[in-house]
């Protein structure tokens, strides 16, 4: 047993978000090099800055999605006690992803998809919610039940939306369902950012009762916790950060499943570490993932989504093995 | 009998429809040693479970020290009563240590328990309990006895005056269910520590507790010392079985083992 002091932790994070950041920002279709890009002059340095001005946004939004898929995995998994917990399994991701495919369906312009997205995950996670109530209480274990079944129906939706969707409506589908950060903008970047915020708050905020409900919800309410309170909190943090990501980047998998076991692997399992750690790893994660998919079939591109998958099944498979 | 601490007035609590607690009647005094004995589903657990607040009231009300318990802060009851469930199974790594540091929680401030009066207080705990030596094992590792006891000293470092234990002692062996019962007595002891034991044993409520609360389908069907609560006739009502006293003990009539009866 071993939990890494939080302080130095935590630092060491942030060193290894930046190291993947500049790792990331280089590497493409065309290599770009930093040389170029601060001291460049002539043809190589404007070429440099064009390039840079594409990426930017583009690893700022990997960045920031990773963070928003592995905070609310790793909340959620604490909340239900249970290591198989994630946005993506919850349905929440998919609710999200419905959400936005009707609207764009409905021929609403694309500014309004984050909004159908945050309410498409809201819906599944109210729906999920309701299915897992029981007695006047969140039954913990039919709620991954209900995820299933949640991710049944909104994958369904998804099809038949993609089936109507004609052109470029269907090109949008496929982007929801597919996941990718390839249409990125200074614009989303700067509209995820307070979403991505404001629900890492809130979780980090609930870090100390988590704790507690990590042994247990019985345990964590006997110690005095409100806990269908925090279980609505978190629920509600989660789906936001989950709404925020998916909205722009459709859904990408195990994400909140791959990085807070990593985490806890490294930096033991105190939520007040855990949460920190998990944003920084899922915002490292996805932004290499996400450069392995610009660079590996160059020019064309592999779905980042089956990169996380690659990765993030076997881990699912080798966790329900151990899982008594 | 001592001062009253807590009294339970047509007490219900139900489980989705089922009725666990159908009108408890029921009086603890203050340092007491009560044993809840009962069949199974007489609703012992889902006593301790209650006065725990972890299930909530359907009907009637919890008097605790005279005042309603459902109008006390959550976290002004959760230092002032302690409780070990009967198991917990562990998912994620934690600590033993970490785990007793949790009884500190709702003294703390926003659920956290870091000072070094809280580290002193749950070391203490873990001394008086034997479990210092495991203070940095993983719980999850841990024998069913040590754990227990790991859960126990977790109650005391939660400095409550009322601890609510559910079969501490079921799957024990005999010398940790001797340690086991021997910390819980000094404790008990030293702090004047009022317990709630849920136990099948009737022979540890005999030895152990001043009082005994005898459940039958969610009401008590006697309550008082436990040298009048625990006859044979009390017995035989409370558990459906033939039950004869021999000596200071008790035994089940049985027609079908040899001896013509089943030791308890």
């Amino acid at each position: 047993m071993k939990a890494l002091p939080r302080a130095p932790a935590i630092a060491a994070g942030f060193l290894l978000v930046a190291a993947v950041l500049l790792f990331a920002f280089s590497v493409g279709g065309v290599h770009l090099s930093l040389g170029d890009l601060l001291g460049g002059h002539g043809e190589a340095g404007r070429t440099a800055r064009v390039l840079a001005a594409l990426r930017l946004p583009r690893v700022l939004l990997a960045a920031l999605v990773g963070a928003c898929l592995a905070l609310a995995g790793a909340a959620l998994q604490a909340l239900l006690k249970n290591p198989l917990a994630d946005p993506f399994l919850l349905g929440t991701s998919g609710g999200a992803a419905a959400g936005a495919a009707c609207a764009a369906l409905a021929g609403a312009s694309p500014l309004i998809s984050p909004a159908a997205a945050f309410l498409g995950a809201a819906a599944s996670s109210l729906g999920v919610a309701t299915l897992a109530r029981r007695g006047g209480r969140l039954d913990l274990e039919r709620l991954l039940l209900a995820g299933l079944i949640a991710n049944a129906f909104f994958s369904a939706l998804l099809l038949a939306a993609f089936s109507i969707a004609s052109g470029e409506a269907s090109r949008t589908m496929l982007f929801w369902m597919m996941g990718s950060l390839a249409d990125a903008t200074p614009g989303k970047v700067v509209v995820l950012a307070p979403y991505a915020l404001a629900g890492a708050a809130v979780l980090v905020a609930a870090a100390a009762r988590l704790n507690l409900f990590a042994v247990g919800e019985e345990s964590a309410a006997a110690l005095g916790v409100d806990t269908e309170r925090t279980k609505r909190v978190v629920f509600l943090a989660a789906s936001l950060l989950t709404g925020a990501a998916v909205a722009f980047a459709g859904v990408i998998g195990f994400v909140g499943l791959l990085v807070p076991h990593g985490v806890r692997a490294v930096a033991g399992n105190d939520q007040r570490t855990l949460l920190p750690l998990s944003a920084l790893g899922g915002a490292a994660l996805l932004v290499a993932a996400d450069a392995v998919s610009r660079a590996a079939l160059a020019p064309a591109e592999l779905p980042i989504g089956a990169i996380t998958a690659a990765l993030g099944a076997p881990l699912f498979a080798w966790l329900l093995l151990r899982t008594p | 009998m001592n001062e009253t601490l807590i009294e339970t007035r047509s007490l219900s609590a139900r489980y989705g429809t089922s009725r666990a607690l159908d009108g408890l009647d029921a009086s603890i005094g203050r340092g007491e040693v009560v044993a809840v004995l009962g069949e199974n589903g007489s609703g012992k657990s889902t006593l301790l479970r209650v006065l725990a607040r972890v299930l909530p009231v359907s009907g009637g009300e919890v008097l605790f020290g005279g005042r309603p318990l459902a109008e006390m802060p959550r976290r002004d009851s959760a230092r002032r009563i302690a409780y070990v469930p009967q198991s917990v199974d562990l998912v994620f790594p934690i600590r033993s240590l970490d785990l007793v540091l949790q009884g500190r929680a709702p003294h703390g401030r926003g659920f956290v328990a870091d000072t070094a009066e809280d580290f002193r207080i749950a070391r203490e705990a873990m001394r008086a309990c034997d479990v210092e030596n495991l203070a940095s094992r993983d719980a999850k590792a841990l024998s069913g006895g040590e754990r227990r006891r790991v859960f126990l000293a977790r109650a005391l470092a939660q400095e409550a005056e009322v601890w609510l234990l559910d079969e501490p002692t079921s799957g024990l062996d005999p010398r940790h269910r001797l340690d086991f019962l021997e910390t819980l007595w000094r404790v008990h002891g030293e702090r004047r520590t009022t317990v709630l034991l849920v136990t099948h044993e009737i022979a540890l409520a005999a030895s152990l507790a001043t009082s005994v609360l005898l459940l039958k389908s969610g009401r008590a069907i006697a309550r008082g010392p436990r040298a009048d609560v625990l006859t044979p006739d009390n017995l035989s009502r409370a558990f459906g079985a033939p039950f004869e006293a021999r000596g200071s003990a008790f035994r089940v009539r049985s027609a079908v083992l040899p001896g013509g009866a089943g030791d308890l």
